[in-house]
Formats: structure tokens, sequence, C-alpha cells
């Protein structure tokens, strides 16, 4: 059943910020800041998802089918013979009642008997999706190794970015920073209306002189407000909730309008279930931003990501966006877990984290601090 | 009876008005024969056209505001229908933070203004509509799905969708067959409270007048204006009290037999094509007035292919060169072709120097707007049709950010549903698309 | 219970009789009358939830009304009814009946028949006589009322249902012209042969129309019918009585509705690539805070007229915080409405007063761009009752209207190119010095301090007195004697329905008083309702007169 989502009732709020949570984070940020910090600039972001640089023929052979060929090979894959695949094939056209679907969401194989294949993707036969083998991507060089993975925007070469070649192949995880991957299109799409927005504080003694700069990322208590033409609305106002777990704080440098945060930090932002990751989660995360001259702001987060928790986003989906948005899920699961390229379990030596870079669009914001009424009264930008 | 007639004479008489003698004949004569009205309209009728998926960015929304707007390439196939057709672009179903169930919460809007809350949702535009135009015919409304499937967005408050028929032939079984009653061989009985409504305005009629006796010389003048708009209404009833003039256009359609069902598009739109021609043969014969459509985008897919319209929104990436969706565009050309032979097929069925489509509008909606990223933004809509001279057409609306139910109250409104706004919270709107009311 | 209407219960309604609303009847020697104004949207909709309670959904359109002389309450005396609109009228006459008589409403009728099948004229005519009376705004006539048992009786006997002929016959009453015109019936006045007065009903709904933008309350028509209202001190009683009720808020938001033409922004529209943030939101938010910023100044703070021009103090929504770049908080959950915020402007800052609003701004602006020539039209037009002289015919508007022109980069710059031709200078120099000192504010109303990366010059004068930037120029216009003389005659026009020039004595005799005692909207509102002129009658139409039968109760 659909419920309205009543997250914090106004004198949970107001609780809240008289405890001192809103305070507290708040005040944190600006006391991590330069002492003698003066200009400080607020955003929300409104528009997140994985940076990719996909390119012609960085798949060899092509990107991996579609997914209805996907699960022809998947029935092969379950000992069906190609004659009985065939007829199944030709039910499914004709719009008889085909089993397909159902071998599909049962294409796992627990002690012999079938299981759902989301659940238990490790029971499924590894589909052998396809990699990308470009050495192009964005992201940061994380383990300070040399590698052949080139930044196409700063040109650093020893990027790593093993979650744009794991997923480089998969249809709707393919694109441009402007022509945006489906997946998240998509699944920005769906949430933008409803999902708290994360906010952005840039504080720094000047934003027009090079030196140190602060960054914080928090997440809001409303969701992103939009504009007639359906984009982030410019200058709405947002609180910040004080849940610790999305509040973030980084510190770099600003040249020109360019700003650098190479000290890696813990990430972590929380987000709505139907995008995978359930939440946005890196280790050693660096991060770079550009003031634009419209006032906004863009970027890339790069780090380490648990894969499961990205694979789980998924997984809790289940077949109807795996057949019509992702393709094959067990299949992706694969692909992270062969590609995880750090953070190894004790015990067997699997990876358990992959290195990845997301981009982020922002656009100016007003952030409600404990001061809130009061800055209402304040001039206001232009 | 003949007591109220005789007294509706003498108040006439009294009252010095002129109202036309065929309504008194139709009384004293029983027979009824030959008395049709002879200036009566034919009535209004409403149809809707569901086609999810929403369109392309660039290819449908025409860049020119207003009338003479050129058709973009994805609506290519109604170019022949432009200046019968409005568009409504820009417009937007809203959350109002609540989670979005993705092709759910637009049909939703769409269909009922409003995102339900529990099972008590409201009823569909289409059925309030039908509670005005359609008590009086055969079918109350019809339901049809190019897929096959029994899905549709037709819904009565508070209850379950009322089901579509996927199978042309079965429709046909459904109106022609031996149910079926000759409309213009039908005997007739007046509407005891048209009457009664008709009895009232006369009843009233001098204490109305008497307003005349006190008003200077330009009060008068505008009075009288009302007086005749009064007479208008008076003169409706007085038709609906009469046998209703012959539907001259009214013949059964020839029968056919089993179809595929629309699972591929190629089938999907033979299917269509029938519909629309049992829909016309329909409407022509006063069986029912309004109708429903329901394409099922989704599941559609050409013949031969694995994939489905749907998966190809989220899967097929955007064409380089091109910059769009190949496959997507062109199975939202097909949606169009498809439904351009539709209305064709409404065009077909002649009546007088008419056809079936001038008296009737039809309501193109999406679930969503942008296809790849299924929007809840930029929805394309489409009305066809100038219902009887209700709508102006031929118009492109620009209305960005609106909420899309002002097409909705704008459909209904026309239609005569008693309705000053539609619409729940944010998609709540009392702003009539004006540009397109005539 | 939720669907008590105001005017049809307490006691007075069940005390009523058939008899004793006969009793009360009539409005005697009626002779004739004049302008008769339709009905309002607002004022049909704020009648029928009166006296039916505000659960009565009303349902159908109304058609457009006309502006004239700046006022479509003047246009009221000018437009009558089209077919379309009867339809509609009668569509919603029927659903309003129709919820009368049902399950959930019917407490609202005080007697029930004998049988429910057949008519009966005592519960009817009880019924039909105290509707009747709130419905025309004076007591029914004997024979209206035998009209509408009749007919009730008719189509009872024809759908066999009590009810039904009841709804039926109140749907009748509610498109009778003598509910949808407001009649103004006038007497000899007495002792004077040749003069006309108002007769005391017509009194009562032209007070209540006025100041509270609704139908006569049950103490108003009693006092009509004492003859209260033919009394200065009687009139002064209901007078005080109505402006110290809330309901005036409701007479003050329809006259300035009225008067800065907020219909016109169910036309307005707005490039929504150019003005993304214009909203059909903050469209309605805009009109809203106009609103808002007059009624608690003029109102709530009983503050000076003049002020509304200067005032730093307004109300906001989130939506329109976003516009004029200020931060605003929503202290609700994730997805709840906007919340309606004072705000103050600091004293420094360009915004502040009803024109630097979005409500102004934007409704004064083409859907691409800006435009001082409009908002200055508009400023002289509306708010100084000035006439600006329609462009002359043929003149090419292609340099005002091209924004990319990278030879004139803001708005001034184009104007003065356009303005080189002589023909065109001389209303621009009267009209754009004022809008160009609100180009601060683009086509959509949002705040700016550049034009296409120019600083945006808002300097110019009005009528001698220079001004740097929308601040000054509301200043101005504060100080202009112009700005409250308008005002008295737009609102006893408004009052009226006729226009009421600033140069007649009356509107000289209101601004007189006005100004006396500090610019008070309230007073100048009490001053026109106690005002002879504001009951004055134009003399009958003689033939008129002659022609018309003596329109006596047929006891």
């Amino acid at each position: 059943m659909i419920g309205k989502v009543v997250r914090t009732p106004k004198s949970l709020f107001r609780t809240g910020l008289r405890a001192g949570f809103a305070v507290g984070v708040l005040m944190a940020g600006v006391a991590a800041a330069p002492a003698h910090a003066v200009e400080t600039r607020t955003f929300v972001i409104g528009w997140f998802s994985e940076a990719t640089y996909s390119q012609d023929n960085d798949c060899v052979g092509g990107i991996n089918p579609n997914i209805d060929d996907q699960y022809l090979k998947n029935l092969a894959d379950l000992g069906y013979t190609p004659s009985q695949i065939e007829e199944m094939a030709k039910k499914e056209l004709d719009g008889e009642n085909s089993p397909i679907r159902g071998l599909m969401t049962s294409r796992a194989r627990v002690d012999g008997k079938p299981a759902n294949p989301y659940a238990y993707p490790a029971f499924v036969v590894d589909p052998k999706l396809k990699s990308s083998t470009s050495n192009l991507a964005y992201g940061f060089d994380l383990d300070g190794k040399p590698g052949p993975v080139e930044d196409p925007q700063t040109r650093q070469k020893g990027i790593d970015n093993e979650f744009a070649r794991a997923l480089g192949c998969m249809r709707s995880f393919r694109g441009s920073l402007e022509s945006r991957p489906t997946y998240y299109a998509w699944a920005w799409g769906q949430l933008k209306d409803s999902m708290p927005a994360w906010v952005v504080t840039i504080s720094a003694e000047s934003l027009s002189k090079d030196g140190d700069v602060t960054v914080t990322f928090d997440r809001a208590f409303e969701h992103l407000r939009s504009n007639a033409d359906g984009s982030p609305r410019a200058d709405a106002t947002y609180r910040i909730d004080p849940d610790p777990r999305s509040h973030n704080v980084l510190h770099g440098k600003l040249k020109g309008k360019e700003l650098t945060f190479d000290t890696p930090v813990d990430f972590r932002l929380m987000q709505n279930p139907l995008m995978a990751p359930m939440e946005f989660k890196m280790t050693k995360a660096k991060l770079r931003l550009t003031l634009k001259d419209d006032g906004s702001i863009s970027g890339i987060v790069g780090g380490y990501m648990p894969w499961s928790e990205f694979y789980l986003g998924l997984g809790t989906q289940g077949p109807g966006t795996e057949y019509c948005i992702t393709g094959d899920i067990p299949g992706i699961y694969y692909l992270l877990k062969k590609f995880a390229d750090a953070d190894p379990d004790p015990k067997t030596g699997q990876n358990r984290a992959i290195s990845a870079a997301y981009y982020l669009e922002a656009v100016p914001a007003f952030i409600a601090s404990e001061s809130a009424q009061a800055t209402q009264h304040a001039p206001a930008r232009e | 009876m003949n007591k109220l007639v005789n007294r509706r004479r003498v108040l006439r008489g009294a009252a010095g008005i002129t109202v036309g003698l065929p309504f008194l004949d139709c009384f004293l004569n029983s027979s009824g024969t030959a008395l049709a009205a002879t200036n009566a309209q034919l009535p209004v009728c409403f149809g809707t056209w569901w086609q999810g998926l929403g369109m392309t960015p660039g290819r449908w929304v025409p860049d020119k505001v207003g009338a003479g707007y050129e058709v973009k390439v994805e609506m290519r196939a109604l170019t022949p229908f432009r200046d019968k057709m409005n568009i409504i672009s820009g417009t937007k179903y809203f959350m109002d933070g609540r989670p979005l169930e993705t092709h759910t919460t637009g049909w939703q809007i769409g269909s009922t203004g409003r995102i339900p809350l529990g099972i008590n949702s409201g009823a569909s535009l289409d059925s309030q509509i039908a509670d005005v135009i359609g008590t009086k015919t055969r079918f109350r409304s019809i339901e049809v799905s190019l897929d096959g499937s029994t899905q549709s967005y037709s819904k009565r408050a508070g209850s379950a969708s009322n089901p579509s028929e996927g199978s042309p032939s079965k429709l046909y079984a459904r109106i022609f067959g031996p149910e079926f009653k000759d409309p213009n061989a039908a005997d007739f009985t007046p509407d005891p409270k048209v009457m009664a409504r008709r009895s009232v305005l006369s009843y009233v009629a001098d204490e109305r007048k008497d307003v005349m006796k006190q008003l200077g010389a330009s009060d008068r003048a505008r009075l009288d204006e009302y007086f005749s708009a009064l007479r208008q209404i008076e003169q409706q009833l007085d038709i609906e009290l009469q046998k209703p003039a012959p539907l001259a256009a009214c013949t059964v359609p020839t029968a056919f037999g089993e179809t595929q069902p629309g699972k591929d598009i190629v089938e999907a739109g033979k299917n269509s094509k029938l519909f629309g021609g049992l829909l016309a043969h329909a409407l022509a014969c006063g069986q029912t007035r309004v109708f429903n459509i329901n394409v099922g985008a989704g599941g559609l897919r050409k013949a031969g292919s694995t994939q489905g319209w749907h998966s190809w929104t989220h899967e097929e990436p955007i064409d380089e060169k091109l910059g769009y969706q190949k496959e997507v565009t062109s199975f939202i050309e097909w949606g169009n072709e498809t439904f351009a032979e539709l209305l064709r097929q409404l065009e077909g069925v002649k009546e007088g120097s008419g056809n079936v489509l001038d008296r009737t509008v039809i309501l193109w909606q999406s679930d969503h707007g942008i296809a790849r990223t299924h929007t809840m933004d930029f929805l394309p809509i489409l009305t066809v049709g100038k219902a009887g001279g209700r709508l102006k057409t031929g118009i492109h609306v620009s209305a960005a950010g609106d909420p899309a139910t002002r097409v909705g109250l704008t459909m209904q409104q026309i239609m005569g549903v008693p309705l000053s706004s539609w619409g729940a919270l944010s998609n709540e709107t009392s702003k009539t698309v004006t540009e397109i009311v005539a | 219970m939720k669907t008590t209407a105001r005017l049809l219960s307490g006691a007075a309604f069940t005390a009523l009789s058939l008899g004793a609303a006969l009793a009360a009847d009539a409005p005697a020697e009626v002779d004739t009358s004049t302008v008769a104004r339709r009905l309002t949207a607002d004022e049909y909709r704020t009648i029928i939830t009166d006296v039916f309670g505000p659960t009565i959904e009303l349902g159908g359109r109304f058609e457009p009304e006309l502006r004239v002389k700046g006022l479509l309450a003047v246009g009221t005396t000018h437009v009558s009814v089209t077919s379309a609109g009867m339809e509609q009228y009668d569509v919603m006459a029927r659903a309003i009946a129709n919820q009368v008589v049902d399950a959930k409403h019917r407490d609202l009728i005080p007697c029930r028949p004998a049988n429910d099948k057949a008519a009966d004229d005592a519960c009817t005519g009880t019924f039909m006589a105290k509707v009747g009376r709130l419905l025309y705004r004076r007591p029914l006539t004997d024979a209206e009322l035998k009209t509408y048992v009749g007919a009730a009786r008719v189509a009872t006997a024809e759908t066999k249902d009590y009810w039904n002929g009841l709804s039926m016959s109140l749907a009748a009453m509610l498109s009778s012209p003598k509910f949808l015109f407001r009649q103004v019936a006038i007497v000899p006045e007495p002792g004077k042969p040749g003069q006309w007065r108002m007769e005391a009903h017509a009194k009562a709904q032209q007070l209540s129309f006025f100041l509270w933008n609704a139908g006569p309350d049950l103490e108003l028509l009693a006092a009509a019918e004492r003859g209260d209202l033919d009394t200065k001190k009687g009139l002064a009683k209901q007078v005080d009585r109505m402006m110290a009720s809330s309901r005036v808020e409701a007479g003050v938001r329809a006259f300035f509705i009225d008067n800065l033409g907020f219909d016109e922004f169910d036309t307005l529209t707005k490039d929504a690539a150019l003005f993304p943030k214009f909203s059909a939101q903050a469209a309605a938010d805009a009109q809203e805070q106009t609103l808002k910023t007059i009624v608690d100044l003029l109102l709530t703070h009983k503050g000076d007229y003049r002020d509304v021009f200067t005032t730093k103090k307004t109300f906001l929504t989130q939506e329109l915080a976003s516009i004029y770049k200020v931060p605003l908080v929503n202290d609700g959950p994730n997805g709840a409405p906007d919340t309606w915020v004072p705000f103050e402007f600091s004293k420094d800052d360009p915004r502040g007063g009803i024109l630097t609003q979005v409500a102004f701004t934007a409704l004064h602006s083409p859907p691409g761009r800006g435009s001082p020539t409009l908002r200055g039209k508009a400023l002289r037009e509306v708010l100084l009752c000035q006439k600006v002289p329609a462009p002359p015919a043929a003149v090419k508007f292609d340099i005002v209207q091209d924004t990319n022109n990278p030879l004139y980069k803001t708005a001034r710059e184009r104007l003065k190119a356009h303005a080189t031709n002589p023909v065109c200078a001389g209303c621009h120099k009267i009209i754009d010095p004022m809008g160009l000192a609100l180009e601060n504010f683009d086509g959509a109303g949002a705040y700016r301090l550049t034009e296409n990366g120019v600083p945006i010059d808002t300097s110019g004068s009005l009528d001698g007195v220079n001004f740097t930037n929308s601040a000054e120029l509301g200043k101005a216009i504060h100080d202009n004697p112009a700005s409250s003389s308008c005002l008295v005659s737009r609102l006893s026009s408004y009052a009226t329905g006729r226009p009421i020039d600033t140069g007649m004595p009356w509107a000289q005799a209101l601004l007189k008083n006005f100004s006396a005692g500090g610019y008070k909207l309230p007073d100048l509102m009490r001053d026109i309702a106690l005002s002879d002129d504001f009951f004055s009658v134009t003399p009958p139409d003689t033939k008129a007169a002659e022609a018309a039968a003596p329109n006596q109760p047929a006891r």
C-alpha cells in the first residue's frame, strides 16, 4: 500500500535541533573549516550517477546481448536442449504462455532445487557477461600504483575504476556524462521528486582566491525541488537531516575554478533503496569539483565501493528490473565479484570492494541551519 | 398528460413566448413517426487513447506554439489530422513526496487526477464523462485493448477497472450480435425527469419574465440575451423529449472472424483498425458515447524480435549520431500510425456533411514523459476532434510545469461534467486549457 | 453537522412558517429598477456556501467576465448570459439543488412531506420562502412563492418524487435572472417628486457585496425590512457591524483581485526554457502573496494605503522564496505542502512593495522577457488611473523583443534604440522610466542585478521625482497624489459598478477624508458605504416606468 512518507514530525525536528544534532553537525562542518573561513556557498545535488565514458569498440564483439537473448543462453546453461529452447522461444514470440520467465526467476540451483537467482546469485551458472576493455575512465589513482587507465578529463594515469570496466558492456550502464546512462537516468528520474536530497557546502576564505577549501555533504529532509521544466530548482531551501551517517567533510585545495580533495576519506550518503547501491558508500574517497559560471558545480567522487551493497540494490529489485532495465542481475554479480580490487576477505581472499567513480551536478541552494529563522531576514544573493 | 400539455399552451400564450410547435405535436401524436427533430445536433462522444512510454525529446513536441504548429517526425503519421488536433506539451504529474510506482502512478494521476490513498481511489475521467453523456446509451462505455489484455484505466470510484476487450470479433458480437436493436426502429419513451424539468421551466416562465418589467431599457436589452439563452435550454429539453432523429449513418458492419491477439505490433495494428471501425459504427448507431483504448505499449514487440517496446526504452543506448533511441522512436511512430488509422476509421463513417470524428474528442495520454527515462514531466498529451464544436483545434499549447490534470479538467468540463476543479494536492487544478475551448 | 449553512441554520429558520414568510413579504411599491449587475463567480460561490453550506459542490464553470474602465465590477453592468453560460448556470443549479435535497444535506429542509411521492405545498412553501429570501436578497412576492411551490408540485407529479420536485423547483430559482443578476429596485424619494432612491433590500445587497463580497446576511435583511437602512443612524450601525466582521477581508481581497487584474493570470504563460522557476504553483502563490501583503498591512495593521508600495513586510512560500532568492524553511515533513511564512526584506533592499512582487512584474511581462513598457503602462493605468495611448499602428518592435542582440544587452539600451522614432518617443518617455526601475526583476519576477552580463541601471523619474531603484520608485508612487486619488476612484467604481472618475465631487470628498484620516482603507470603505452617492440611482427610463405594471403581491 502506498503511504505518505512521514519521516520527521515537526516536533521531532525541533527537538532534534535543540538536542544539538543539526547544530552539532553544522558546527562540525564550520569548525573543521579554516578558522578564518568567510565565504560559504551551498548547493543541492540535482544529478548523481556513475561517471561513465563509453566509447565505440570498448566491448570486444559488441555489448552484452539484450535480456531476451540472454535468457535463451541462460536456458542452455540450465541444460535445455536447442530444440527445447527454440520451442519455448516460439511460444514467447507467439504470445502464448511461455515457461521462460518462470524458469528465469528460479534459475538458481540450491541443493539441486530451483531457487531465487537474485537472492542466490552465486548459485546461478555464471553467464560470463562481457566487460569493457577501455583504458579511459573517470576517477582517481586510489592505490598509488601505476596502471593503464587514464582519466579523459585530467589525463591522469593509474586511475582505479574497475566498476566502469565491470559494467561497461551492460547496455543501461553505458553512456557519457552528457548522455546519461539509462539505469541512472531512470532511477534518478523516479526518485528525485520524493527521495530526500543531498546538499553540499563549500567554505573557503575566498572562493575567488586559490587556497584551502572545505566541502561537506549531507542529506536533507526535503526532496529535490524542481523547476517547471523538470530541471533542479536553484535557490530553494533545505534542512539538514542530523543523521550523522550522511555527514561527510573533505578538506582540499581551490585553484582557479577547480577544487581538489586528495586526502582519502570515508564517504557515505543514505539513499532510497530503489537505487543501487542502497546507500552510497565509499572508502578512501577522493573528490574534485568545478565551480561553473552559471553558479552551479559539477564533479567526480571516486573511491572503493562495497560491491555487495550495489548488488543487493539490484538484487532486491528482482525480475522486473532485470527484464526491463539492468539486464542479467546474477551476471552483474559475477562481474562485480570478478573485478573487485580492494578489501580482501581475510578468510577467502575475495575482494569485497571495487574502485568506482560517480559524477554529480549541483545547483545553488539555501541550507537551513539552527539560525534558519534568522537567515530568513538576511539579504540574499543575486 | 393532456391537462399538462394544455396548461403549457395557455402559459405560453400568456407569456407570449414562442416555442417550436413540434414539441407539442410530439405529445399530441402518439405514433411519433412524423415528429423527428429537424435541427437536432448529433450528440458528442468522448474517447481515450492510453499509450504508455511517452515520447522522444526533440521528435514529438513542436517548436511553434499556438496555431499552425509544425508536426514533428515522431508524429508524422498524424499530419493529416493536424488541424483537428491539439498538442498540450510540458505538463507534469506531481508526486507530493509520495513514493513513485513507475508506470502506475502516472496512469493514476492521468486518469483520476490523484495518487490514490488506500483502496478508496477516485473515478477515472472517462467514467465521470460517461455519467453525463453516456447514461442513455446501451453501453455506458466500451473498453478495448490493442495488446489483447483485459487491462484498462477506466474505473468507477472505489471500484476495479472496467475490463478491456482484447478481441475485435468478440467486441463485434457484443455490440452487433443478437442483442443489437436497430436504433431507428426502437420505441421512444420520454424521460419523466426531462419532462418534469421542461414543465418547471414553463411554470416559472412568467415569474422570470416579470423581471423585465422592472428594468430600464439598456438592462432590458441585456436580459433579452438571457432569455434567448434560456430558450436554447428549453429547446434542448424539447429535443430530448422527442423521438431522436434517425441515425442515418447507422449501419451494421460486416462480421469478421477471430483475429490474432495483438502481441506484436502488426497484429495489434490490425486489431486497432478493426476496433476503430467497430467503435465508429457503435457511435453512429448510438450504442455508446464513450470509449477507452488501451494500447498496452509495454509488452508490444516487433514480429520476430525478442525485445519489447518497454525494454527497448531502458536498454537501447542513445544513438550517438542520431541523438535518440532508434528502436524506441520507431515504436512511438508505430503508435501514432496506429492511432491515425483509428482516426481514419472514425472519419470514415459519414453523418450528413460531417463524420463521427467531428462530434468526438479523443484524449491521448501517457504514463510518462520522456520514453528513455520514464519522467513524470514533459508529458505528451493530444486531443483529437472538435467535440461537435466545443473545442478549437490545430493548436499547440505549451504548459510547462503545469499539472497534466488541466487537460483532464478541460475534457470533463466541455463534456458537461459539473466540475470547477479536478485532482488532488499539487495535481489539483481549476485552470482549464482555455486556448482550446471554443 | 458540517453541512450547516451559515444562513439556513438557527432558530430564526424553524420559527418561520409559510404564513410568516408571506407576511414578511414584498418590497412595497417597487416601480422600476436600474443597472442589473450579473453576479461574479465569487459572489455566486459565496452565496451558495452561505446559504447551503460549504459541502455543496458547485461544479460547472463561469463565463468570462468583462473589464470596463479597468474593473470587472464595472463590467458586470454590461454583461449578459450567453447560451453556453446559461447551460453552465443550468448545470450548476441542478447540481446544487440535487445536493440540497440529498440524504447528506436534507437537514437544510426544516420540514418533511406527508408523503415522499406526492407534493406538499406547505413544506415546499416554508423552504422556498426562506431560501428565496436569501437567494433573491429580498423576500419573494406572493406570486413568486406560488410559482415555485407550483413548479415543485408539477415536477413532483411527473417524477412521483417529492424531493425531485423540490430540487427542480430550487434549480429553477437558481437559474432565474432574479438570482443571477443584482437587480436594483428603486422607489420614489418620499416628499421629493421626480426623485428616486434605492429600495432598502437593494441597499442591503449593495452593502454586502461591496463590504463582504457576499449576499446580505439575515441581520442585514432584517435591518432592511425594519427600515433601518433608510436612516443615517441605522445605516451606520450596520456598516460598523459589517466592517468589524472578519468577512470584510473577503471584500478587500475581491476588490484588489479585480483592481490588480489577477484574472489575467488564468491566461498568463511564460516560456519555461527562459523562466523555469515560473511554475503553476508560483503563479498561484504570487497572487496570494500580494493579497496577503495588502490584507496584512491595510486590514490587520490598519496601515496607510500608500505603504503598499514601500512595505518591506510580506509573506512567502518556499516556491516564491526561490524566485526571490531568499531562504525559507518549511517545517513540515518531506513532501509537505509549502507553508506561508511572514518575511521582511531589509531596509535597503530593492525588493519590497507590491510593485516588486511577482504578481506585478510577471503579470505585466510578455512570455519571453521582461517589459519596462508594459510595467510602466500598468503602473500608470492601474495604480495612478492615467490613460496611456495605444502604440501607433505599424510600429516595428523587433529591437525591443530581441533580448539576444549583442548591441543592446539591457532593456534600457533596447528601448533607447527603439524610441528614436519620434512617434513612439512621446509615450515611452512617460511610461518607460517607471518600468525601467523594475528591471531588477526578470520577466517572471525573479530577482537579478545584471542582464546579459551587464549591470542593470534602474534609475528613472516619475512626474519630476527622480529615483535610482525600485525601492525609490515605490516611494515616488507612495508620495504621488495620483496613487491615493486613483484608489478612491477605483474603490468607489468597484462599489457602485459605475465609473467614478477622480474629478467627480463624490470622489473628491472621499479623497479629502481619506487623506485627512491617514489613508486608512477601512475608513475609506466605511465612508463610501455611508455615502448617498453609493446608493444613488440613475433616474428611471420614464417610458419603462410607465409601461411597467405595478409589481404588487397578488394577495
